[in-house]
């Protein structure tokens, strides 16, 4: 692989450029980390104290937003007393249980879709798309009705059957692009090797693991930071974090404290999982093994 | 090790045939080469005989035992592809051993066999290492290894050495021919090269658009070429064509172009009985049934200028200039000839073929 140098040369305008680009990513940085900052050191302040805040205009006050003695007490109330692990529990199960699903599904899909010709079969592969175009609320009621009539409301099997039927079209449309990279040849030494259909597909699955990984950070996220089906379809038995974060706005009472923890609580999981399957979505595992 | 007969075998993708009534005998223990141009049919064969196509009709049989209905795990068949198809998230080890693993060998087994396979190839060194980390003759080294650790009952190689650079290309001719003399095991070998053919094949058969046009020796396919296309097709220079006509000149018959005349061979004449006089054929002579030279030789010969100059080292190929035409004749480097400057070609009279204008299947 030639790796290539990019030459640039300097002018005015790329000077200028350079100069809007780093002023427009300093303010965008401003811009979604401060709620985040906010968010984070408000959760470890006494209600009080997270008020604080400088008059308009007075720089020198910022430093009030760091004046504060750090209480883990929003975080003991939230696991201790409003029964926060269960939830998150519950949206752990949830989250996962549809990503493992759609990927079995969807990779034995997708690889029938990219090995197999059949009649229809770009209408077939259209429709499964076309199943995610309708925006989510438009089939929120009738949704509603067949899990109600078959009890599935407020259960986490009917929560992880609802994420399921979201993500597998594009568990299917995400991993079919990645088989269809893989060359034939593969498969099929590995069939004269010895090995069924079925054998020869699983051992091309580490080659499209980059895909499986993108598509399960993709897949958690729906369902982690979904409310909406959350709140219809998982309320009461499978209550998720969004859900019982959003309860603790009462109409007498607004806990802030403890919304502030709940979002910490919710946004580091999907953070470290980030971090940890990175490295699979950059890999690109076939390269140089078949010749072009 | 087996025989393999291909019986009345087709192949069609819908409408389109690209394998047509093939039959070919393929002795146990001998090496088969299929030569054909791409599209010819010839990887579509291979890959009906590996199982990873659908005989369209017709019977493919491993020792009598007729293998159609077969999933390729049981056909106990290995092949090379044309671009390695190695495991690129596996070591050179695990690539060899995976057909032995898939078997169920054991372990200490397994070792052996890779161990002794990756000798024979001398790539003992290398068995840590992943695909990508190799270059691209030890990548084919590695697929050829993997074929090989089982002792299956017949080779498929599907142009594996289509890739290398030519020094190592010929070089691995020479191992895989004497790979598979050593082993003794039956070999199907798929090439676009006919040198490929030639320096490796016990049999060669020549396809083209899908159809089987010559099975022989390679002695046979070059020297008694059955049409104007295997002629064509086998042999580097290629084989000259001149249209010409058979003329009668007194019960002798007489081959006529304008620039030269030939007389026939008694022998040559019989051959081309029925064909009668005054008919059109296709002259066909290799660069190397040809001389040159710069002044006028006492026997009859084609009047042309030069063209051009080839030096292959050893060789020369001039290329004459006809009235109509132009033909390529082998000779030594130590030619002289300028472009542009008059020369005299002579035909060696046993070594050249007539063709049927028409059909272009040979007389002789």
């Amino acid at each position: 692989m030639a790796s290539r140098d990019v030459v640039r040369y300097e002018t005015p305008l790329t000077r200028g450029f350079r100069w809007f680009s780093a002023v427009f990513i300093a303010l965008y940085l401003v811009w979604t980390l401060l709620p985040i900052f906010v968010m984070f050191v408000s959760s470890f302040k006494d209600l009080l104290e997270a008020f604080k805040i400088p008059a308009v205009g007075d720089w020198s006050g910022i430093g009030v937003f760091f004046d504060f003695t750090p209480t883990l007490k929003h975080y003991r109330d939230l696991f201790l007393n409003l029964d926060f692990s269960r939830y998150m529990a519950n949206s752990l199960v949830a989250a996962g249980g549809s990503a493992v699903i759609s990927v079995i599904l969807g990779s034995m899909a997708a690889y029938s879709l990219s090995r197999i010709d059949f009649k229809g079969k770009s209408d077939l592969f259209f429709w499964i798309i076309s199943t995610r175009m309708a925006p989510v609320v438009a089939v929120m009621v009738p949704l509603y009705a067949i899990f109600r009539s078959l009890d599935l409301v407020g259960t986490l099997p009917g929560l992880i059957l609802a994420y399921t039927t979201f993500n597998l079209p594009f568990a299917i449309w995400i991993l079919k692009g990645f088989f269809d990279n893989v060359p034939y040849a593969i498969e099929e030494a590995q069939m004269v090797d010895g090995a069924t259909r079925f054998q020869a597909f699983m051992a091309i699955l580490p080659l499209v693991a980059p895909g499986i990984g993108a598509f399960i950070v993709l897949c958690i996220l729906f369902a982690w930071n979904d409310f909406l089906f959350a709140a219809i379809i998982g309320s009461g038995g499978a209550k998720t974090l969004p859900v019982a974060t959003r309860e603790l706005v009462q109409p007498q009472n607004i806990q802030w404290g403890s919304i502030m923890a709940a979002g910490v609580v919710t946004t580091l999981p999907m953070m470290l999982l980030g971090l940890v399957i990175r490295r699979y979505l950059v890999t690109g595992l076939t390269m140089g093994a078949v010749k072009e | 090790m087996a025989r393999v007969t291909f019986r009345n075998v087709w192949k069609k993708y819908g409408e389109f045939a690209a394998v047509k009534d093939l039959n070919i005998d393929c002795p146990d223990g001998s090496f088969l080469s299929i030569l054909g141009p791409s599209g010819c049919g010839k990887s579509s064969t291979m890959r009906m005989v590996a199982g990873l196509e659908h005989i369209s009709a017709g019977d493919i049989l491993f020792d009598d035992r007729r293998i159609n209905d077969l999933a390729p795990k049981d056909r106990d068949v290995a092949m090379v592809f044309e671009n390695y198809a190695l495991y690129p998230h596996k070591s050179v080890f695990e690539n060899m051993a995976n057909p032995l693993k898939l078997r169920g060998q054991e372990g200490a087994r397994i070792k052996d066999r890779v161990t002794q396979a990756a000798k024979l190839l001398e790539i003992g060194h290398l068995l840590e290492r992943r695909p990508q980390e190799l270059s691209g003759g030890q990548k084919q080294r590695v697929a050829i290894g993997r074929a090989i650790v089982r002792e299956p009952k017949l080779f498929l190689f599907d142009e594996p050495i289509a890739h290398l650079d030519a020094k190592l290309r010929a070089h691995m001719r020479g191992e895989i021919k004497h790979m598979q003399r050593t082993l003794g095991t039956t070999m199907v070998y798929v090439t676009h090269d006919q040198l490929e053919a030639m320096s490796m094949a016990d049999q060669i058969a020549v396809m083209h658009e899908g159809e089987l046009q010559q099975l022989g020796s390679p002695r046979e396919v070059y020297n008694k070429p059955v049409n104007a296309w295997v002629a064509g097709f086998v042999g580097e220079p290629a084989m000259n064509f001149l249209t010409c006509e058979i003329t009668n000149a007194g019960g002798k018959l007489m081959l006529t172009h304008p620039d030269f005349a030939l007389a026939l061979k008694p022998e040559q004449m019989k051959c081309l009985n029925g064909a009668g006089t005054a008919a059109t054929v296709r002259m066909g002579v290799r660069p190397d049934a040809l001389a040159i030279s710069m002044t006028r030789p006492a026997e009859p010969a084609i009047t042309g200028k030069v063209f051009v100059n080839e030096l292959l080292g050893g060789d020369m190929i001039v290329e004459v200039e006809l009235a109509d035409a132009r033909i390529r004749v082998k000779t030594a480097p130590e030619f002289a000839g300028a472009p542009g400057e008059a020369c005299y070609v002579t035909v060696n009279r046993d070594k050249w073929h007539a063709f049927d204008a028409v059909t272009g299947k040979a007389f002789f």
